[in-house]
């Protein structure tokens, strides 16, 4: 049976990283209270949850509750460990994660998850991997590239990072600690660089025929995940340089609210994007997107 | 299948009535029936009429608390209804739960009330205003899955009782009944026969439909009804098989009435010692909640950024039918998601209900 009720999680620090955005850490409380509650709120009963939340998989989500405010998905940048941190990049939009701003260390939230269906690590693993990020889309691509740096797992590793300007980039650590190994491509859409020599002007697409060169032969997979116009774009402007299109993935994004494919938000044909994606091939989601996409 | 003949159906409802709360619809006037809560023996006459409101609400609630957080703890407030019986449901409302328990299987607030119903069935054998049901196999009569007992008007006030499921069987036990005779049976068939020819010819929503499914109808259609809709939910909040939900936090307020300011003080040993997590006294107790949406209204798709996939009228309205009747939800429902009822015609103040639309789909090819 699906579980609506969070678990409680702490808040534990959070840096301020990118324009509005933060990197938050949370920690999962042991013992979430699922037992029926009756109206005059007794003592629980403490019902140890087997929620998963040892399992994540790297591309899930997480639905984030905050008190009295409501809950939002966002992306695990840091898949929770044996004591059950882990960590999600967050930017200020709108009523919850305002709230969320606001809130100080200790605080008491509620998470539930994971959710949806993550990247595929085995078909992507060992390969010759291009990652494309736009913006905040960078945050769900982190523990991928986290994770195959780690375990060096990969032929070759490119990550391309699409920014507005220079005060919009986000995880600008992790990226900092992949170009330590890997070729990262900073792409700046407007106003000055920084001066660092893998910080380009334009849009990561402008830098495609470069990174595509750099690969010798095309990427094996490709990975993206931003604002749907970068997405697309990319996508098609891979297939036509002659990228396979079952060999490129993407993460979709659309408003959300259980997370469990019952509520029926983030509809895309017959699909809900929370429980079919949100990652997708790109020959299986093209069917579904609008002529005109 | 057993089938008895009731000769008293008050000796029916007496019997389910005693360990089950009773629900009937009642026909306050001509075209204005709905479901209530019956106190026996009080129970209105057997009504035929479709009531406005489906028995969607029974399981899937209009608006609901998930879950509770007393600034500790995120407790599950699952409903917990006592045996209830719904005395009369139509066939196309009864193919409408049906749809939903496969829909919401795995949801525990729409399971926990579910699991406690008793559903007795009622044939239709004269089409209702607006009614299409036989065309996508929801009615007149009432399928075998989707009840557990099922009531057809034979003469003279007499009733044929077709038991369905096991828990229907166990449900009649000790009422005294005559087994049916083959002619009563027959009767049955025969009278949901004659009720099926005398259904309006709606052709042109077979030919709709599969306009629909061979991606035939124009956006600019579309478009064209969709400034028509008034984004009022009337057709989401009555039709059978819509489920769209959103969710909101909101202060708690006790069964007193008042809003619980405080925290309880829950047992420390709950957290892990080295937590350090206290309970926030100052922070007023809030629930979950969710509530009936509709995938018509403007915002449903709108994110926090302001991009919205669906911010165009039509593209909603296409959205709508689409999941009424596409092929692509066959393969993980079995039928379509419509059941003829007719609901949306009845309400909409537009011109967007099922019998509208499909007409406008065949005269614009
Ligand atoms: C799978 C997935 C992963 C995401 N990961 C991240 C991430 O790692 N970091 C990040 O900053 N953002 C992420 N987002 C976007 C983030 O969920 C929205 O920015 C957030 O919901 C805004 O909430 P709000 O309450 O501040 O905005 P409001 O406009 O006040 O939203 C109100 C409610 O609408 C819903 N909602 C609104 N916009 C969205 C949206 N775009 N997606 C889903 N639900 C929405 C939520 O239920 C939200 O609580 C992700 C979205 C999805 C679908
Ligand atoms: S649609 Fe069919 S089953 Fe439903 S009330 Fe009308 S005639 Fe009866
Ligand atoms: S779409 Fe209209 S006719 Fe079909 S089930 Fe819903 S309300 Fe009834
Ligand atoms: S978020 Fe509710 S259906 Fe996907």
């Amino acid at each position: 049976m699906h579980n609506l009720t969070p678990s409680a999680i702490e808040l534990v620090d959070f840096y301020d990283d990118g324009e509005q955005a933060r990197h938050f850490q949370f920690r999962l409380l042991d013992g979430a209270v699922s037992a029926s509650a009756d109206p005059a709120l007794t003592e629980p009963t403490l019902t140890k949850q087997d929620t998963g939340w040892q399992k994540v998989q790297i591309g899930q989500f997480f639905m984030l509750n905050v008190p009295g405010v409501g809950e939002a998905p966002f992306t695990f940048t840091q898949m929770p460990d044996e004591q059950g941190h882990f960590r999600a990049l967050v930017r200020q939009m709108g009523a919850v994660t305002t709230a969320l701003f606001g809130l100080q260390p200790g605080q008491i939230l509620g998470a539930r998850g994971p959710y949806g269906i993550g990247w595929p690590m085995n078909e992507i693993s060992g390969k010759r991997i291009l990652v494309v990020g736009g913006g905040c889309g960078l945050a769900p691509l982190v523990g991928v590239v986290d994770h195959l740096v780690e375990q060096q797992n990969y032929t070759q590793l490119t990550v391309v990072y699409g920014a507005r300007s220079q005060q919009a980039k986000m995880l600008n650590p992790e990226r900092e600690r992949w170009q330590q190994f890997i070729p990262v491509f900073n792409m700046i859409e407007n106003g000055d660089l920084n001066g660092d020599e893998n910080e380009y002007h334009g849009r990561p697409i402008d830098i495609m025929p470069t990174v595509l060169d750099s690969f010798g032969e095309l990427p094996d997979v490709v990975l993206l995940a931003g604002p749907q116009v970068m997405m697309f774009g990319m996508a098609d402007y891979l297939v036509a340089s002659g990228v396979y299109d079952h060999a490129i993935y993407l993460s979709i994004e659309r408003r959300m609210h259980c997370g469990l494919g019952t509520c029926g938000h983030c509809y895309l044909k017959h699909q809900y994007i929370c429980t079919d994606g949100p990652t997708f091939r790109w020959d299986v989601l093209q069917p579904y997107l609008p002529e005109d996409h | 299948m057993q089938q008895y003949l009731v000769e008293s159906l008050k000796a029916l409802q007496d019997h389910l009535s005693r360990a089950r709360q009773f629900y009937q619809v009642v026909e306050a006037a001509p075209g204005d029936a709905h479901w209530q809560h019956i106190i026996p023996p009080a129970y209105p006459p057997l009504s035929a009429q479709k009531p406005q409101s489906s028995a969607k609400s029974f399981f899937f609630a209009e608006q609901e608390p998930l879950y509770v957080f007393d600034g500790q703890f995120f407790r599950e407030t699952l409903p917990s209804p006592e045996p209830f019986v719904l005395f009369g449901v139509q066939s196309c409302d009864l193919t409408a739960i049906h749809y939903q328990d496969l829909f919401f299987e795995q949801d525990v607030y729409y399971q926990a009330r579910r699991r406690q119903a008793l559903l007795v069935g009622i044939d239709c054998v004269h089409p209702c205003a607006q009614g299409f049901c036989y065309l996508v196999n929801a009615g007149p009569g009432v399928r075998d899955e989707t009840a557990d007992l099922i009531l057809h008007p034979l003469e003279d006030n007499q009733w044929l009782l077709v038991v369905v499921t096991a828990q229907g069987k166990e449900a009649i036990q000790g009422v005294a009944l005559t087994p049916a005779s083959a002619q009563e049976m027959n009767q049955r068939w025969e009278q949901l026969s004659h009720c099926e020819q005398e259904f309006d010819d709606h052709s042109y929503i077979t030919e709709g439909v599969e306009r629909l499914n061979r991606g035939e109808v124009s956006d600019a259609l579309w478009q064209r009804i969709g400034v028509q809709c008034l984004a009022c939910s009337g057709c989401t909040t009555l039709c059978p098989t819509c489920s769209c939900y959103g969710t909101q936090s909101q202060p708690f307020v006790s069964g007193d009435g008042e809003p619980v300011a405080k925290a309880v003080e829950v047992s420390g040993t709950l957290i892990k010692e080295d937590s350090g997590a206290a309970p926030n006294t100052e922070q007023p107790a809030t629930q979950q909640v969710r509530f009936w949406d509709s995938c018509l209204y403007e915002g449903f798709q709108r994110e926090a950024s302001f991009n919205n996939p669906s911010a165009q009228a039509g593209e909603r309205v296409k959205r709508f039918w689409y999941h009424k009747f596409s092929d692509d939800f066959l393969p993980e429902f079995g039928r379509y998601g419509c059941v003829g009822c007719g609901r949306c015609e009845q309400v909409c103040p537009g011109v967007i209900g099922v019998h509208s639309v499909m007409k406008r789909i065949v005269d614009d090819a």
